[in-house]
């Protein structure tokens, strides 16, 4: 096990390293300047350079990259080229909205998949598993825009139940209006991400249907159901759980687009602005934070497969 | 221009509008009683103001872009003179200013007894200090506004003089803008994100990407305010502003989508009014590059464009504009008849100038609407361009077409006041070059008398326009929707300015 974590840490530094500079390089490419829009449509070039001179822009990149990596080495993402505050104060501030999201996704999504999941692989070949098929099969297709706006027409305009967009400005001091706030955007993620967890849960519970150990189960009295609960849901899960290590990512990813669908005020409407006025420093830590948090998700979710499946072990552990 | 506006966003929620929103409970309002007595102003009231565009920070000083104007400028801080929203210059940090007859020295008497939100003292020496730091710092915005001030002094106590080389009949406009605003010299708060000024409301709290707070402050030198705050809330979202604005989330709504008013009108306590701007949706010619060079073409381009059928496509929320300089701006000549709409001469002109088929590109902003494109592309198709129209994001337009003025057509709102000087300078992106209209504009300047100065002014944006240096499509007018009860915001350049000192609400 010492040995399995430790590669996988030094997997994870590596990681961490070449998406910095990925991050980095690649923003360079970027058509503008942080520097013109600060100094605004009547700045003068003398008036840019001198922006520029200020911010420590005219110094060569790869200076500029090694000076950002020493930073966080001290673990400081940086400051913002345009308000001057810390990059991550301003990011645990929007992760105050966009943590919470992501989790009430997730929760949806599980909630969702998992039970319709076996329904629909039990069920199969039979109309009800067919259909559930159908649906997942669409709903993993939809784009998460158009999700959310039939779910504002239908909750909000249609029915009044929820907000259609906004959250409350002064945030979690009123629980009840976050949640409010927060429960259509994690639907719109949810269901599409639940109808993704509930195409994986099928294919596993089919998988699990074939086995010996189900067949044993259902040849000593049990029904096929049950057999699969008691004895084939624990391998399924164990399967959802690595599918999950790499959704983490789309369920981030999703945040940041139906955050500007909901004008909700966390990390992924920031980033979107910060990529409008060319707020470099600023977007690569936003980018390289969530990078890092991916990643480290993605450790700890494979440690816990190792841990809870014993077919991973070494010998003598 | 650099307060480009950024205004009606896409309007992606257009069949979402409807919206409910829970009642927004206003902490002012919560602590000094209800909503009050109809008819009387509530001392406890906190006004909601629902914007467009949020500031990237709070430096007036170095940043540029409206959205601090509008928030900061009148109500937090303040000059020796100040504007109305039609445009008069008011003394406000000065009780008095005389201007010499030779133009070349402004005296300025101050008020006694004003104080910064800190509880200092307003000196001449703030004074001097602030006007000088404009002068002297390159980095500042608005420092070439002071290029003809020689010396900033404070004889006495009360004076303080600015002596200049030569006559700048713009100088007191400027003064009036951020050229001119008042810091406290001693004063080492972070400007980026606090403030420090002499208006009748502090700066209380800016949560970025949410909301700023400004609240009365109870120290103010002149009238105090009649609300105990003002929240500002930004909308990019058309439909969202409109949804705020009938849950009650705002009070008051500016920059509302014309498209989209009927949804507002006929509403129980909602009232809309309509303003004038000075923004000036300008479609530019890059008049250094062919096929631009020839008049014939601008021309062609003027006349097959129907600013009637643009005004409808944004909803209505516009006048026709025929030169460079809108109404409420010195100069300003009904120049409507130049280059009207007239298909079938544009035609002859193409064919005259041998630029049949033509094939133009148009790059503008992607916060504008997608409609103006859509409407440029049928009319010009008619006398036979064909448009390609590319939305970019404003950091790109800004790097290609603002600085390398690699573009042929492009939209702008060009919503600065008093932004003739764009057309005497043959380096802006308009690459539109007249010495007769540089010498008039330097004339203007150097006037003393108002009048000669309206006349030169008005000579010279006859010339742009009969130039065809650009077609003008319409001069913006602006929505602003106001609840029952809320008094004293004003509508007419709302864009620009908010000088929220008289508002009340009952």
């Amino acid at each position: 096990m010492f040995r399995f974590v430790l590669s996988r840490l030094v997997l994870l530094v590596i990681g961490l390293v070449v998406a910095s500079a990925l991050i980095f390089f690649t923003l360079r490419l970027l058509t503008g300047d942080v520097a013109q829009v600060i100094a605004g449509t009547q700045g003068t070039a003398a008036q840019v350079a001198a922006i520029r001179t200020q911010l420590g822009l005219d110094r060569p990149l790869p200076v500029q990259y090694l000076d950002w990596l020493a930073g966080m080495l001290h673990g400081d993402l940086g400051t913002s080229l345009v308000t001057g505050s810390s990059v991550s104060s301003q990011l645990l501030q929007k992760l105050t909205v966009t943590l919470p999201l992501a989790g009430m996704s997730l929760v949806i999504g599980l909630l969702v998949g998992i039970p319709l999941g076996v329904v629909a692989a039990v069920r199969n070949r039979r109309p009800e598993g067919t259909a559930l098929s159908v649906v997942a099969q669409a709903l993993a297709a939809v784009p998460a825009v158009w999700g959310g706006m039939i779910l504002i027409a239908v909750f909000a305009v249609a029915l009044k139940l929820l907000p259609t967009q906004g959250y409350p400005s002064d945030g979690w001091a009123e629980p009840g209006r976050a949640l409010r706030s927060l429960l259509l955007p994690a639907l719109t993620i949810g269901i599409i991400e639940g109808a993704v967890i509930l195409r994986f849960t099928r294919s596993a519970t089919l998988g699990a249907l074939d086995e010996d150990y189900v067949r044993t189960a259902a040849a000593k009295g049990m029904t096929r159901t049950r057999a699969v609960l008691t004895h084939g849901l624990p391998n399924v899960l164990l399967s959802v759980v690595s599918v999950l290590g790499v959704q983490m990512a789309a369920l981030l990813v999703g945040a940041v687009l139906v955050e500007q669908l909901f004008a909700l005020p966390g990390v992924g409407r920031m980033l979107v602005a910060d990529v409008g006025v060319r707020d470099l420093t600023k977007v690569q830590g936003e980018l390289l934070a969530l990078t890092g948090l991916v990643l480290i998700l993605g450790f700890i979710v494979d440690l816990v497969h190792r841990a809870v499946d014993p077919r991973l072990r070494e010998p003598g552990e | 221009m650099s307060s480009a506006r950024f205004p009606l966003p896409k309007r992606l929620l257009a069949a979402a509008s409807l919206a409910v929103a829970t009642a927004l409970v206003v902490a002012g309002c919560s602590s000094g009683g209800t909503t009050g007595e109809t008819g009387k102003p509530d001392a406890a009231a906190v006004v909601n103001v629902g914007l467009v565009l949020e500031p990237t920070d709070l430096d007036i000083r170095t940043t540029a872009g409206i959205a601090l104007d509008q928030v900061l400028i009148d109500n937090v801080y303040q000059g020796l003179v100040g504007r109305t929203s039609t445009n008069d210059i008011v003394d406000v940090l000065a009780t008095k200013h005389t201007v010499s007859s030779d133009g070349l020295t402004y005296t300025f008497t101050l008020h006694q007894g004003v104080r910064f939100h800190d509880g200092a003292d307003l000196t001449a020496a703030d004074v001097v200090w602030s006007l000088q730091q404009v002068k002297d710092t390159a980095t500042f915005q608005n420092t070439a506004d002071l290029a003809a001030v020689k010396s900033i002094s404070s004889p006495d106590a009360d004076t303080v003089v600015l002596k200049l080389s030569e006559p700048d009949s713009n100088l007191l406009w400027a003064l009036s803008g951020r050229a001119g605003l008042v810091l406290e010299e001693a004063a080492t708060n972070d400007l980026k994100t606090t403030a420090n000024g002499t208006g009748p409301y502090t700066l209380a709290s800016w949560k970025q990407g949410d909301n700023i707070q400004l609240k009365r402050f109870s120290d103010y030198w002149g009238t105090k305010a009649k609300v105990a705050g003002v929240t500002f809330r930004y909308y990019t979202q058309a439909s969202a502003a409109i949804n705020a604005v009938i849950s009650g989330d705002v009070d008051v709504q500016t920059a509302v989508d014309a498209t989209l008013k009927s949804q507002l009108t006929g509403v129980d306590g909602i009232s809309l009014k309509s303003g004038k701007t000075t923004d000036k949706y300008t479609l530019a010619f890059n008049n250094a590059e062919a096929p631009f060079t020839d008049i014939r073409v601008r021309k062609a381009i003027r006349e097959a464009i129907d600013s009637k059928a643009i005004i409808t496509a944004v909803g209505g929320s516009g006048v026709e504009q025929g030169g460079p300089i809108p109404e409420l701006d010195p100069g300003y000549d009904d120049l409507t008849s130049v280059d009207s709409y007239d298909p079938d001469d544009a035609r002859k002109l193409l064919k005259a100038a041998g630029a049949t088929n033509l094939k133009l590109s148009l790059t503008y902003a992607n916060f504008y609407p997608a409609s103006l494109g859509d409407v440029l592309t049928s009319q010009l198709k008619k006398v036979g361009i064909t448009l390609t129209v590319k939305q970019t994001d404003f950091t790109t337009w800004i790097n290609n077409v603002l600085v390398k003025h690699d573009y042929q057509l492009s939209i702008v709102n060009h919503a600065e006041s008093h932004d003739f000087g764009n057309w005497a300078n043959p380096k802006y992106y308009f690459g539109y070059d007249n010495t007769k209209v540089q010498e008039l504009y330097a004339e203007s300047l150097a006037a003393t008398d108002q009048t000669v100065v309206d006349e030169k002014l008005a000579e010279a944006a006859k010339i742009v326009s009969d130039d065809a240096a650009a077609d003008w499509l319409y001069t913006a007018t602006t929505l602003t929707a106001i609840h029952d009860g809320v008094t004293g915001f004003p509508t007419s350049s709302t864009s620009a300015r908010l000088d929220l000192a008289n508002l009340a609400k009952s």
